[in-house]
């Protein structure tokens, strides 16, 4: 096998205006790929920026025919307006205390039963963790049909029990731990058996620390569930004393198109948005782990 | 087609940011590879061995410096405009491709005049594939080959449209010992059959000197010397060439050079000619050792390994700089197991001494 | 290694997630199924102490329903648009953000920022972007006071503006903005998941590419997407599944209304009509909607990982 004739060697001025024109290209390439990702950025952002911009306009300004894309007058009396129509602070409230009762209780019966799934040993372990998972397939709706017919018969409409309980088992997240306790050698629970210590010991001592990252997800994703979820809480307990706040800022907005208050709104949007954002600009490592496994919301 | 390196340099900028340290890859690299020649490049781990090699394909560019391919500067050109195979250290075959897919990519890639038609494509591939002897596992996808195998594949798909210059990254590493020893004469084979320029790089100084036309051992991104294996063997220009090549290992001594006498610890072994009197350090292949009765350097037998054809004695003296020293002795020549000390001769051409400060060779004549 | 011992300590630490599945997941599993298959079934009904017979009626009545058909058709034709769509553009966000060295960071940040949010709440925000306030079109003394950002650009760049979502609106214009929203609060997970798969890809595939020669367009679609392909599989198989379930998005731009003031429900989806079913007490009927749902996601998920298994490599 000869060096091809179609290899024919280039000559060293070819060969300069070769990788001149690769250099240009290369750069091109470069620029187009920044001009798409800014756009796209910008296009993601709009909406963000519209809202903080929208949320300290008067209204006259905001009605204006040509938009202003910075606020003539900062209205912050907006925010305040919002608290307190929408009554933000009990929803808050409330949306706190269901969040913090659900991930706890949650937290404890996942750790448990990813404990039992990965360390110990009983009949029909296979078996149950298999159905377990498939329950994973059928959509949630199909639950809720009769939950709240269990719940309405239990008496616990609009209570906050009703908010917690039903929720409180994640087939995922049991799923996620036992994953990340598996990688856990046996070795050292047979270790700490030997030395005699106890499950639970050993969980607290062991175990937790070195799940800690993915216990963190859960309990992020509990967390932003409980303050994203929408549909149970309007069916079960939609009066004063139970609403959160997703229920209480559609209840207290009803209207989405026509001659609304849109700066008001918006002001409440931004209210209601921000925790979140805290939250992820401090935790972004833990729910980026935690949604590219998951890939549900809340 | 002869490859030139001119004054080559590669430098990192330090990858923490704290501290300033740049790291010279490579240093000053200059070497003209015959066409036609297999090349091994030879260095422990971080030498710059694959630093080089991926300067040659174009993958990296270097700091300064220049690359000829023939009379070309190709220095400045992109990867794919010139011409070359390269296989790499894990193969990177395509997972989702069939072996025939594999071997035809390059082939399809290629655009104006160098456009093939199918069956051109064909041929060539087969060809490659016979030259390798895969020719009968085109259909299988990777991961249903053995690591050989897939070896073969990539060494296949580099040959495939004929490269000026063949590359391998450490062809064999990822090889079990005995499939080792089948490829490297087999890409000996190939290469002779080809007659392309091949570089390969190792670490395993066996491999390189069992295959390579000439050698380049580098240190820290130096060259330290160039050469025909067993010239290099034969003749290593410092310390670091001394005990990089050779299984065993070389044997490393404290010693001084006095009035004309190199001596190990207290003994003279040796009478040279025009040697200044310095503290040196003393190298000694394991063969060369003749057992002595009268032998002029002492040691204390420790025991003796039988392996067939020779035989290996391991022995201590206060003077090495290794735990033991071992030499390998023709079997016919009985040792007395049961003596507490062995006594040895030393072949001169066998004896390499060092400068102790800067581990450069002192060149003398044996009286 | 099994002692009993061990056999009721597990059962033990098991026993408050199996008590709550029992009652939260197995048993609405079955009771879904017999309220489905009883004929015009109603919970207060049986309290007072009606019987139903069993029958495939409420799967007839629903499926002969109108509305139903039409909620369908919404989530159907979401789907088909928001999937192809976001996955489409994710990936080439993906594969953009990959090449970069300067600014990935800052840009991957920002393109996940979407995912935190509340759905209803920026939902509001992009209603407040599409809405006309005034009255719109027909009449003669017609009142624009703004237009709504999204028509100030489309007027910027010397296009007409469009009513999107207020009374009077078209369909299309409504399916329009949904997708909008949907894909944007798509993207982010499939960036994420896209973004990762790119990133364990080895190097060394794209320098042997470099090295044959192979061009940035044939390296996208004979290594890239193939080697990604099982990222992609998942995102696309997800995408579905979420779409089938669409409901909140659309709260949050229309409201409980479900369509533009003057066609309530218009753009209702199956789980809009599952609920609604249920606060009109068919629980029935809402059981079997539900069930033809699941159905439908069962499918759809089967003809995903059957066609994957032809596209997606090893």
């Amino acid at each position: 096998m000869t060096t091809s004739k179609k290899n024919i060697v280039m000559r060293e001025k070819d060969m300069q205006k070769v990788s001149a024109q690769q250099k240009v290209v290369q750069a091109l390439v470069k620029v187009g790929v920044y001009a798409f990702l800014l756009v796209m950025a910008l296009i993601v952002l709009f909406p963000f920026y519209w809202m903080l911009i929208s949320s300290v306009k008067t209204l006259e300004e905001y009605r204006m025919s040509v938009p202003t894309f910075w606020p003539q007058k900062i209205m912050l009396s907006n925010y305040v307006e919002a608290f307190t129509t929408a009554n933000l602070g009990r929803l808050f409230l409330n949306t706190l205390y269901v969040g913090l009762v659900s991930t706890l209780l949650s937290l404890v019966i996942t750790i448990l039963c990813a404990f039992a799934f990965a360390r110990l040993e009983f009949k029909g372990k296979e078996t149950l963790f298999g159905l377990m998972l498939a329950t994973m397939m059928i959509p949630g709706e199909l639950f809720t049909i009769t939950n709240y017919q269990t719940v309405t018969q239990l008496g616990w409409l609009n209570t906050f029990t009703v908010l917690i309980v039903p929720f409180l088992v994640s087939v995922f997240y049991i799923y996620l731990l036992k994953q990340n306790f598996m990688q856990i050698p046996n070795e050292l629970y047979l270790a700490a058996k030997v030395d005699g210590t106890s499950d639970i010991k050993y969980l607290c001592k062991v175990m937790i620390p070195l799940a800690l990252p993915t216990l963190i997800s859960i309990t992020i994703l509990k967390m932003m569930g409980a303050w994203n979820s929408y549909i149970w809480p309007r069916l079960v307990a939609n009066d004063a004393e139970h609403r959160l706040i997703t229920n209480g800022l559609r209840n207290a907005f009803t209207e989405t198109t026509g001659d609304v208050n849109y700066p008001v709104q918006m002001a409440a949007v931004a209210i209601v948005s921000a925790p979140l954002f805290l939250v992820f600009i401090f935790l972004r490592k833990y729910i980026m782990a935690g949604v590219s496994r998951s890939g549900i919301k809340g | 087609m002869k490859v030139v390196l001119e004054n080559l340099t590669k430098i990192f900028p330090s990858r923490n940011k704290k501290s300033n340290e740049e790291v010279i890859a490579v240093n000053n690299f200059n070497f003209e590879i015959p066409d036609g020649k297999l090349i091994g490049l030879l260095g422990p781990s971080g030498c710059g061995k694959s630093t080089t090699l991926y300067m040659l394909s174009g993958l990296q560019k270097p700091t300064s410096g220049k690359i000829y391919f023939g009379d070309d500067d190709v220095t400045e050109l992109a990867t794919e405009k010139r011409g070359i195979g390269l296989v790499f250290q894990n193969y990177a075959l395509y997972p989702h491709m069939t072996v025939k897919q594999n071997i035809l990519f390059p082939l399809q890639n290629l655009k104006g005049e160098e456009k093939m038609s199918k069956e051109e494509m064909l041929e060539r591939a087969y060809y490659a594939a016979k030259l390798v002897q895969i020719d009968e596992l085109m259909d299988r996808k990777p991961n249903e080959l053995s690591g050989g195998q897939q070896q073969r594949v990539a060494i296949a798909r580099a040959l495939v449209k004929m490269p000026r210059i063949l590359l391998l990254d450490e062809p064999l590493s990822n090889l079990d010992a005995r499939l080792r020893l089948q490829t490297r004469e087999e890409i000996r084979r190939i290469q002779k059959e080809t007659g392309i320029t091949t570089v390969f790089v190792t670490h395993d100084q066996e491999e390189a000197m069992s295959i390579s036309d000439l050698i380049v051992v580098m240190k820290l991104g130096v060259v330290q010397q160039i050469g025909k294996p067993q010239e290099v063997y034969d003749n290593p220009v410092n310390l670091f060439v001394a005990k990089f090549l050779g299984t065993p290992p070389i044997n490393v001594f404290d010693g001084k050079i006095k009035g004309g006498k190199v001596y190990i610890g207290e003994d003279a072994v040796m009478e040279v000619k025009d040697a200044a009197d310095q503290d040196v350090i003393i190298g000694i292949r394991p063969e060369g050792f003749n057992l002595d009765e009268n032998g002029p350097f002492h040691c204390k037998l420790e025991n003796v390994e039988v392996m067939g054809r020779d035989v290996s004695v391991v022995s201590t003296n206060a003077a090495s700089l290794n735990p033991v020293i071992r030499s390998i002795i023709n079997s016919d020549n009985k040792v007395n197991t049961e003596s507490e000390t062995v006594r040895y001769s030393i072949k001169p051409h066998k004896m390499f001494v060092f400068n102790k400060e800067t581990e450069e060779r002192i060149y003398f004549e044996v009286k | 290694m099994v002692d009993n011992k061990q056999q009721w300590k597990a059962w033990l630490y098991l026993s408050p997630a199996i008590i709550l599945l029992l009652v939260f997941t197995v048993w609405p599993i079955i009771n879904t199924l017999r309220m489905a298959f009883l004929e015009g079934y109603s919970a207060q009904a049986e309290v007072g102490g009606a019987t139903f017979e069993f029958g495939i009626g409420n799967f007839l009545k629903v499926i002969e329903y109108k509305k139903f058909l039409q909620c369908m058709q919404n989530t159907i034709l979401l789907c088909v648009l928001t999937v192809p769509i976001s996955t489409l553009l994710a990936l080439l966000i993906a594969v953009a953000l990959n090449s970069i060295k300067g600014l990935q960071k800052i840009l991957q940040t920002i393109f996940f920022l979407p995912y935190v949010t509340n759905s209803i709440a920026i939902g509001m925000v992009f209603a407040a972007m599409f809405n006309i306030v005034g009255s719109f079109h027909g009449t003669e003394n017609e009142i624009i006071q703004t237009a709504g950002i999204i028509n100030n650009v489309i007027e910027f760049f010397g296009g007409e503006r469009v009513n999107w979502i207020n009374a009077g609106s078209q369909y299309w214009a409504n399916i329009t903005v949904m997708v909008v929203y949907i894909v944007w609060n798509a993207l982010p997970f499939k960036i994420l998941v896209l973004l990762g798969g790119l990133q364990s890809i080895n190097a060394q595939y794209y320098d042997a590419a470099k090295v044959d020669g192979t061009s940035r367009s044939r390296v996208f679609a004979r290594i890239t997407v193939p080697l990604l392909s099982p990222m992609l599989a998942y995102v696309i198989i997800t995408g579905f599944i979420g779409g089938f379930k669409e409901y909140t998005s659309i709260v949050g731009i229309f409201g409980e209304t479900m369509g533009p003031p003057d066609a309530p429900g218009r753009l209702n989806t199956m789980v809009g009509f599952v609920y609604e079913a249920l606060e009109n007490k068919h629980q029935g009927r809402a059981s079997a909607a539900a069930l033809i749902l699941f159905v439908i996601i069962l499918i759809v998920t089967r003809l995903n990982m059957r066609f994957g298994k032809k596209s997606v490599y090893y």
